[in-house]
């Protein structure tokens, strides 16, 4: 069920429908952060959210997960994931201290907070993260003795704790090696083929989004355009929405590059000496 | 052995005159250990200070209301249970103060804020009563000679309640002091979390600092939590090895100090040091795989 809105019957009745949003306006008190938010998220997708910092990437996710309320518009979840039982999150590694030693194990349990799961049923739902992630081995180990890329594997496994069926994921790469980051999405993208789990997943970077994602969340300047990943990333709308000329292109491997320009404008810009502020 | 046995057996022939003292002192080195636990997980050690200090200007502000201010005259405004109400709700608006602006990315800066002005306030407050100053010197060099039959029994049910509660709620208080993003995210009332263990910990500390003063309150608040993180491999177990460590150092310490007659709050928080110390020291030499 659940909404935020007045739009909700039109939406209830298509199964395939994992969330929506009709006008949405986000944002944190007075200060709208999001305005016009339209999308319709299917089961089995996988949504790269791109965009430049402070475009209401991670606001449009705390609505989602019912952190924020909607200032404006309307915002439908699927009757199974508005409780959050069968929804996963993982944030970014760096809001944890290692303030408590904490073995991997202990770390993953605490992604079934508020499920009510104990004794036998949680041990199995840990191990299952474990195994999933790779990380079964390392169970007794010390969390904050693992590689930066481990952590975040294990952070993962917090999130698939719940065995949801929407994972959301809030910039997980940020800091890692090119390695470590390749290996996360790998992973991500092996869950969203294999097991079927709606993805959401911010990123900053479009390579990968335009690598691994079937649609894309394109944020800037307020508004959001969203929808298959090759409408989306476009040099005209990855231009309005970080000020400056980049487009997507195949490599030499097959693989999505990103290149970067000038900003618009920059080559009509005469004499201006190089150096000058 | 035999020297053991017979210092133990000193401390033994006093239980009767001081066994309120011992027993007051031993349900606060569980209780006050359990609640800083989550002040070490948080990393906000000079909080427990602070909010210790904050107490102290609320037994001064109470000294001052019955000797010169509008209680002047008035018996209950001496009572213990008015000066322990005060002290309870200073370091409750202490704990709330610090706790709240951390969200600014203020805590340490309001943290010490609190400290200075609440210790300043506490001796200009009562500087003309000589009383006064009295009480204040002793709440800050620490004594716990004047505990009674009540106060042991409040800070043993507070330990027990605390202890459940923890026990209960472990996953969630774990999640909460470890990562307050995820624990929005999963649905966990973070704000009302923090207000409640904001208020747990302003009536733990204020409730020992009557009976303890500052220094067996703070000490006991952080240094077992301190030793015990470094003694173990798991966050939950923690929670069970600091006031074990709270317990143990704090019955050896009033046997020691009663053998060498030396005063057992400042024995005990020397102890924990040694303990805190060690426990660092071995985690060095041992780091965690």
């Amino acid at each position: 069920m659940s909404v935020r809105g007045a739009a909700a019957g039109g939406w209830t009745a298509d199964e395939g429908l994992a969330l929506a949003a009709r006008g949405l306006a986000l944002g944190y008190g007075r200060r709208r952060v999001l305005e016009g938010v339209s999308l319709e998220v299917r089961r089995g997708a996988f949504w790269c959210l791109v965009g430049p910092n402070g475009s209401g990437k991670s606001t449009l996710l705390r609505a989602v997960l019912g952190v924020i309320d909607p200032l404006d518009g309307d915002l439908w979840i699927a009757p199974d994931l508005a409780s959050r039982r069968r929804v996963g999150f993982v944030p970014q590694r760096c809001d944890l201290k290692p303030t408590l030693p904490m073995t991997v194990r202990e770390l993953v349990l605490l992604g079934l907070t508020g499920t009510g799961a104990a004794g036998r049923e949680s041990r199995a739902d840990v191990s299952w993260a474990l195994e999933r992630v790779g990380l079964a081995a390392v169970a007794r180990r010390d969390y904050w003795s693992l590689s930066g890329g481990q952590r975040q594997r294990a952070l993962v496994a917090r999130g698939l704790a719940r065995r949801p069926t929407l994972l959301i994921l809030d910039e997980p790469t940020n800091g890692l090696d090119l390695a470590a980051e390749e290996s996360i999405l790998e992973l991500v993208a092996a869950l969203n083929r294999d097991r079927g789990l709606t993805i959401l997943f911010v990123t900053h970077a479009i390579a990968l989004a335009a690598r691994f994602a079937t649609h894309v969340a394109l944020f800037g300047g307020g508004r959001l355009l969203a929808g298959p990943r090759d409408e989306v990333l476009r040099g005209g709308h990855l231009r309005e929405a970080y000020g400056v000329d980049v487009e997507v292109v195949l490599g030499g491997a097959g693989q999505p590059v990103v290149r970067i320009g000038p900003p618009p404008g920059a080559r009509e810009a005469p004499g201006k000496p190089a150096g000058c502020p | 052995m035999t020297a053991v046995i017979r210092i133990v057996e000193e401390f033994l022939s006093s239980w009767q005159y001081f066994q309120e003292m011992y027993l007051a002192g031993w349900a606060l080195a569980v209780l006050l250990p359990l609640v800083g636990v989550m002040v070490v997980a948080r990393d906000q050690i000079f909080l427990g200070a602070a909010v210790a200090e904050a107490s102290t200007l609320g037994v001064a502000v109470g000294l001052w209301l019955a000797s010169a201010g509008p209680l002047a005259g008035e018996a209950w405004g001496e009572s213990h249970a008015f000066l322990a109400g005060l002290a309870v709700l200073f370091s409750v608006l202490a704990a709330l103060v610090a706790s709240g602006t951390s969200r600014w990315g203020a805590a340490e800066a309001v943290t010490g804020w609190v400290f200075l002005a609440a210790g300043s306030l506490a001796v200009l407050v009562i500087s003309h009563s000589p009383h006064g100053m009295e009480e204040v010197h002793r709440l800050v060099l620490s004594s716990i000679i004047g505990s009674s039959l009540g106060e042991v029994l409040v800070f043993a049910a507070l330990a027990l309640a605390v202890a459940a509660g923890a026990a209960c709620c472990r996953r969630r208080i774990l999640l909460i002091l470890t990562d307050q993003e995820m624990a929005s995210a999963l649905g966990v009332r973070v704000r009302a979390w923090n207000l409640g263990l904001s208020c747990l910990l302003g009536l733990t500390v204020g409730l020992s600092l009557r009976a303890s003063g500052l220094l067996y309150t703070f000490g006991c608040l952080v240094l077992p939590g301190l030793a015990a993180r470094n003694l173990c491999r798991s966050a939950l177990s923690v929670f069970a090895v600091a006031p074990a460590v709270g317990l143990a150092t704090s019955a050896v310490a009033f046997v020691l100090a009663h053998h060498l007659d030396q005063p057992p709050g400042q024995m005990a928080v020397a102890l924990l040091c040694g303990v805190a110390a060690l426990a660092a020291g071995w985690r060095r030499v041992f780091p965690r795989a």
